[in-house]
């Protein structure tokens, strides 16, 4: 029994269809489980990785078709057993989480009790009362705050990481001797994700379950797996433990993904300099608060402080990264910066003029000068107008074009953001997200704006994708001279992107300061989590074990007193309760918001050579 | 530039210049049911056009010689009326004609200028939300709780009824439901980013309204729409049953219907 993997797959194939038009989707797949590990399965989107999560648990459906192959579990091959055995299995003793918490959930029961079912059905003997228990401790477990009234919540009062964590205890409930995890911290916020990761090796000891760890993302998968699969097309390239695969890489597709991973603080290079031209966006102490009724009695209102006095300057030319996890008011203030909405107080100066006090003709014109581009590249283009018109709508709305000057105009910033002028008559039906994406930029570019904000506009796309547009960007920039805000949670593209960068938590901006300052030596114990919070394959100057948080964000409507960030800090001192820090200039160059001084925090790790980079320097030389 | 170079390229598919609603029409025809679709509407429309002229009959002289004469299919039956007379000799089916053209005219033209009323209040309550959106909502409820054959009689039954205040009275008792719809739909609609989007280039309330809520809102009231042509012209033919309808001597399902009634077990 000792010598018998858990789970074994040999020679598995699946096809899309059948006949002459089949698609082979996945071929020859192998791979063992060792019973109380942890496998990680590695591969960009549309390698196979989801269908072979769900090949596992025998969850292939018509037109997909297993031509070959076995997963054998235990002795029994999982493909074919008979359906009613395989429902005994799954759940049961094998688990499945998905990448989607909001849709795995049935939204019109409480979360507790989905899993009390889900615990009564596995178990029939159990009594309400002790699954109910039983279910109350594992929530517990996976820190889900005050389970006990948690219980009776519906999936619409959690948050997604916490959604996660309720997933996560519906595939523990039934202690499963094996778990397959398919890309479930994908979704969330790097903070959240870190948890979700140490949460996972905790119980994956406690509770002696052996994972299969499904992601796209290297640095995720190193930090958790003992062995890893490398999966390109529907085929292993490579398996290997996971110290191996991180320092000697043998197959070129594992090298070209390994050395695909951002770095963040090795072998960085070309990052932009700060310039010193002038001001081209200044805001000054914006405030943005929203009401909302209080369920809780008739009349009542709920102040939501989403932005709460926010003050930057941006110069011509320059590239200002804002950082901040979902629900920081990073999307409010976007709202704010585009006119979308008007601020309740303080000014948003575009080369003087405060455009938060503009209407009619003259927003209109000053709208020129200043475009957002969206994150969604699907719901962002609308769907039933052809991609020319959707790109030549600014300039008739401006009237800067008309007839064949515009169709001109159209393909020719059609072509500049890598276009091609043929998909003039086209619906975006067909278009891939980056393409989709370009449409969206060439709309922005079109009508030759002076600063570009970018909501997220990467953060939907694939790694590859994303660098060709981030190379687009710079190429307008050095031909237009366009200033660009990047609102991102992505602490990688920032980081390449730009020169300068703000962190915001809670509505406020907690630290700003030059790229290098904010990477090595950042003044706030926030900006600090988040870098040590980041996968990734190198070694970080912060290490999760001294800057863990604990629980989320406090919501919007009960704001700490005092410092915000004081509910979650590591490092609280007595004055964090009263008194709210302001902005002050640190030892190392940027200002931040925090009482304590820098000789108060544990001092970055001096970098030495680190494991990914030995890896790196071996690629470079082979 | 490359573009004035490489000619060939941007016109190598003359199909791709056509415009995207001529594309989609044509890969709409290209399913058998659209044909089918298509060729019974046609069919009947002709009938109703030109079938008054073909047949040698008349939908209102009496004539009591010829009462009551059964189809030609069955016994008795005689040409030209098709499928008989009524109680005063009347043909039957040129009576049909005439009323199933009028029922149609009335349910069409209701139905449009309902959906464009109902479409217009209901997108601009969604995307103005705030009080607008209450004001115009009560008012939508109010008129949703008056029952239609309630609000015909009142109105029909004081002014003398004709096809202009036939549809008056149908467009006012069928907005509601297109403004509901067009409301809901817009809620939603509000909240994409494509709104956004239109917003940040500098596009004007009026222009996302038209240009880009009101072609998204289309496909699911669309289908209310088709369906109530359909039940407008039932309402017709209850107006024209009580005596509300359009007054005879012209023909409609409604006078039809009730001049046959007191005869039906008779026959």
């Amino acid at each position: 029994m000792a010598a018998q993997p858990l789970l074994s797959v040999e020679n598995l194939s699946i096809f899309l269809g059948s006949g002459d038009a089949a698609r082979k989707l996945l071929s020859n797949v192998a791979f063992k489980v060792e019973a109380k590990s942890v496998l990680g399965i590695i591969g960009e989107s549309g390698s196979g990785k989801t269908l072979l999560s769900r090949a596992l648990v025998n969850w292939v459906r018509p037109p997909l078709q297993v031509s070959s192959g076995t997963v054998v579990y235990q002795g029994r091959n999982l493909l074919a057993l008979p359906e009613a055995e395989m429902a005994c299995l799954r759940g049961r003793e094998i688990a499945y989480i998905g990448a989607n918490p909001t849709t795995a959930l049935d939204p019109t029961v409480p979360v507790g009790h989905q899993i009390e079912e889900k615990l009564r059905a596995v178990e029939p003997g159990l009594s309400r009362s002790e699954a109910r228990r039983r279910v109350i401790e594992l929530l517990d477990a996976v820190r889900i705050p005050s389970a006990l009234s948690r219980f009776d919540e519906y999936p619409f009062q959690f948050s997604g990481g916490m959604m996660q964590r309720a997933m996560i205890v519906d595939a523990l409930i039934s202690r499963p001797k094996l778990l397959v995890a398919d890309n479930i911290t994908q979704p969330l916020d790097v903070t959240v994700a870190a948890q979700i990761l140490r949460l996972l090796r905790d119980l994956q000891r406690d509770f002696g379950t052996a994972i299969v760890f499904v992601s796209s993302s290297f640095g995720t998968i190193v930090e958790i797996a003992d062995e890893v699969v490398v999966l390109d097309k529907g085929t292993v390239v490579e398996a290997q433990d996971t110290r191996r695969i991180q320092n000697a890489p043998v197959h070129p597709y594992t090298r070209e993904l390994l050395a695909r991973v951002p770095r963040l603080w090795h072998d960085v290079g070309g990052i932009p300099a700060v310039n010193s031209e002038p001001v081209v966006l200044s805001v000054r102490d914006v405030a943005r608060t929203y009401e909302v009724k209080d369920r809780t009695s008739l009349f009542g209102k709920n102040r939501v402080q989403a932005v709460r006095g926010v003050s930057f300057e941006v110069r011509r030319g320059e590239s200002l990264g804002l950082i901040g996890e979902s629900g920081c008011g990073k999307s409010t203030l976007s709202r704010l910066l585009s006119s979308l909405e008007p601020p309740d107080r303080g000014a948003i100066e575009i080369d003087g003029v405060d455009v938060a006090t503009l209407r009619g003709e003259a927003l209109l014109s000053m709208r020129r000068r200043f475009q957002l581009l969206l994150q969604d590249p699907y719901n962002s283009i609308p769907s039933h107008v052809s991609i020319g018109e959707t790109i030549a709508e600014p300039l008739r709305i401006h009237g800067l074009a008309s007839g064949r000057k515009l169709r001109e105009k159209v393909s020719a910033v059609m072509q500049e953001v890598g276009l091609s002028p043929d998909l003039q008559d086209s619906l975006p039906v067909g278009l891939s997200a980056g393409q989709r994406q370009r449409v969206n930029i060439a709309r922005a570019m079109v009508l030759e704006p002076s600063v570009l904000i970018l909501d997220e506009t990467l953060s939907a796309l694939d790694q590859v994708e994303q660098a060709k547009l981030l190379d687009l960007f710079d190429n307008l920039q050095r031909k237009h001279g366009i200033t660009y805000l990047y609102i991102s949670h992505d602490l990688a593209m920032v980081r390449r992107a730009c020169s300068r960068i703000a962190v915001m938590y809670l509505g406020k901006i907690v630290e700003i300061g030059d790229n290098e300052t904010i990477f090595n030596a950042p003044a706030h114990p926030y900006t600090r989590t988040l870098l040590s919070s980041v996968s990734t394959v190198e070694e970080k100057p912060f290490l999760p074990k001294d800057y863990l948080l604990e629980g989320e964000p406090p919501d919007p409507i009960h704001i700490p007193e005092g410092c915000s960030f004081r509910s979650r800090c590591p490092f609280v001192i007595d004055a964090c309760r009263s008194i709210e820090p302001a902005l002050v200039i640190k030892a190392g160059a940027s200002a931040a918001a925090c009482h304590l001084g820098m000789d108060d925090l544990p001092p970055p790790r001096i970098c030495t050579v680190a494991r990914g980079v030995t890896g790196l320097q071996r690629l470079e030389n082979s | 530039m490359a573009i004035a170079s490489s000619p060939p390229q941007t016109f190598a598919a003359p199909a791709r210049g056509q415009s995207v609603n001529a594309r989609i029409l044509r890969l709409a025809w290209r399913s058998p049911e659209m044909k089918v679709a298509s060729a019974l509407f046609l069919a009947l429309c002709l009938l109703t056009l030109f079938g008054p002229f073909v047949i040698d009959a008349s939908a209102t002289k009496i004539s009591v010689a010829d009462k009551f004469l059964p189809p030609i299919f069955m016994e008795g039956g005689k040409l030209p009326h098709i499928l008989g007379t009524d109680q005063l000799g009347r043909d039957l089916l040129l009576r049909s004609l005439i009323g199933l053209r009028n029922a149609f005219l009335i349910g069409v033209v209701s139905v449009v200028l309902m959906f464009v009323l109902g479409c217009a209040i209901g997108i601009y309550s969604g995307y103005r939300g705030g009080w607008t959106d209450v004001v115009l909502m009560r008012i939508t409820d109010i008129q949703m709780s008056i029952p239609v054959i309630i609000l015909a009689i009142t109105i029909l039954g004081m002014s003398r009824p004709n096809p202009v205040t036939i549809i008056a009275v149908l467009v006012l008792s069928g907005w509601p439901i297109y403004a509901r719809v067009a409301r809901s739909v817009t809620l939603a609609e509000r909240q994409k980013e494509y709104v956004r989007a239109a917003r940040i280039i500098g596009a004007s309330d009026l222009r996302i309204m038209v240009r880009h809520i009101a072609p998204s809102i289309l496909p699911p009231i669309a289908f209310v729409a088709v369906l109530d042509v359909a039940r407008m012209m039932i309402f017709e033919a209850i107006f024209g049953f009580i005596g509300i309808g359009i007054q005879p001597p012209t023909p409609t399902f409604g006078t039809i219907i009730a001049g046959g009634t007191q005869y039906l077990l008779n026959a």
